[in-house]
């Protein structure tokens, strides 16, 4: 191995276990001196370069880890709460509108039912022209057959003005209210709480809502109702 | 008032039905797929980084002070780069190839560090060979060492580095810096052979000052 190939080798890696190397420094002992020399220059660099280590370092790149992997928890997390959290938001926010819509009404209806026999004694006699006069207000007009009203008022739903009619059923009072139609949008066909039973339809541009205390008088009146009552669009 | 009641009533039994279900399958989500497996994979996960941090901080860090001559900013880098590797740790299949892995993110910090804003860098003889220990005269010697290695070029200095602090080989270092073997081969002998004109001089210098 010539000199300078020897010095090059040495030099790019000075604990070589190259043979060559280690043949050509046993018979040379300028080599060899060359070869300790920079085996020593070697050593030496190793302990320059190992510089000190700051004690707390490792420490501190777990640390850093696992707030980072925390930060990361603590985004991840609202995302299971979030969905639960909006779809429960939109659920109550949907049927409180659905139930808050017209309950109000609903239990103003019932309170006006409830009421009947304290609004006959108040009332007087009521005609047909007087009850065809008040049903104009809601371009309605009795045409037929309504059965015995008793009473003729308006009253108040829910702030909404409606003509509130009492009529002798077979078995008791019923009630048949005549509404706007725009308000009751919304209102079941047919709903009860236990004491009373009611139904509403639409007659034209007129909602009527009848309720009583019998169903089967509720029927009568309903179906009466659809037959006798005539409203303009 | 029943109405009320009833439509009250049974809105409390939407609720209460939603927020079991709610409360089930966030539950359900949490103990079966977090608890379970992810759990005892990131307890695992945690084990291995850790074994990580304390096998090779040491070494990455004195490479990554080598490489950027700054020991703070080096810090910094060796923080991101195990955060990165934390992050990809899932990657890194064989523990044998995890020096090579973790010099990969490193030098791949360092070059987003100079994307992001070129620093100004200061010179190792001035922050990095600071000493607690009192300057003797072998205290003196390595800093002359330092000083030494720090004024070589990049090009010298991070294989040299790779080789010294990494024990790297040849071809781990050309693999590493995507050059030949032989080009590795030959900065490695001229960064030794200009480490050694240095310090030759040096010490001929400071005969004749004796002398």
């Amino acid at each position: 191995m010539d000199d300078l190939t020897f010095r090059k080798t040495v030099l790019a890696e000075p604990f070589t276990t190259n043979s060559d190397v280690i043949e050509a420094a046993k018979n040379d002992p300028n080599k060899l001196a060359f070869w300790n020399e920079i085996k020593a220059m070697e050593t030496e660099l190793q302990a320059a370069m190992n510089i000190p280590v700051p004690d707390t370092l490792a420490e501190r790149l777990i640390l850093r880890q696992s707030i980072s992997e925390h930060k990361k928890e603590y985004k991840r997390r609202p995302w299971y709460l979030a969905l639960a959290a909006s779809v429960l938001l939109a659920s109550v926010l949907s049927v409180s509108m659905i139930f808050t819509g017209d309950s109000k009404f609903t239990n103003d209806v019932y309170a006006h039912a409830e009421h009947v026999e304290y609004e006959l004694m108040k009332s007087k006699k009521v005609d047909l022209d007087a009850i065809n006069n008040k049903l104009a207000s809601f371009n309605g007009q009795v045409n037929g057959d309504i059965g015995e009203v008793l009473s003729a008022n308006y009253c108040y739903l829910d702030k909404i003005k409606s003509l509130h009619m009492i009529i002798r059923g077979e078995h008791g009072l019923t009630s048949l209210f005549v509404v706007p139609d725009a308000i009751t949008q919304g209102m079941s066909s047919s709903f009860s709480n236990g004491i009373f039973e009611g139904a509403s339809f639409l007659l034209e541009s007129a909602k009527i809502i009848v309720v009583g205390e019998n169903k089967s008088d509720v029927q009568e009146l309903e179906h009466l109702a659809k037959s006798a009552l005539l409203f303009s669009a | 008032m029943y109405v009320t009641e009833a439509s009250f009533s049974s809105l409390f039994a939407l609720f209460r039905l939603h927020l079991t279900t709610c409360k089930k399958i966030f539950v359900i989500m949490r103990n079966k797929s977090e608890q379970a497996s992810v759990l005892s994979d990131m307890n695992n996960k945690q084990t291995r980084y850790e074994a990580l941090v304390k096998a090779l901080h040491a070494d990455i860090y004195r490479y990554a002070v080598w490489l950027i001559k700054d020991k703070s900013i080096a810090e910094d880098v060796v923080q991101e780069t195990f955060l990165r590797a934390w992050k990809s740790l899932d990657s890194l299949k064989d523990e044998g190839a995890a020096k090579a892995w973790l010099i990969t993110i490193l030098r791949r910090e360092n070059a987003r560090r100079f994307e992001r804003k070129q620093f100004d860098t200061v010179d190792i003889d001035d922050v990095s060979v600071e000493d607690p220990v009192a300057h003797s005269e072998e205290n003196i010697h390595q800093r002359e060492i330092r000083k030494a290695i720090s004024s070589l070029s990049e090009e010298y200095r991070e294989p040299l580095t790779l080789q010294i602090i990494m024990g790297f080989s040849g071809d781990e270092i050309a693999e590493q810096l995507g050059l030949n073997k032989n080009t590795v081969m030959t900065r490695l002998f001229r960064a030794r052979n200009q480490l050694k004109e240095i310090l030759t001089s040096q010490i001929t210098f400071g005969e004749q000052i004796n002398g």
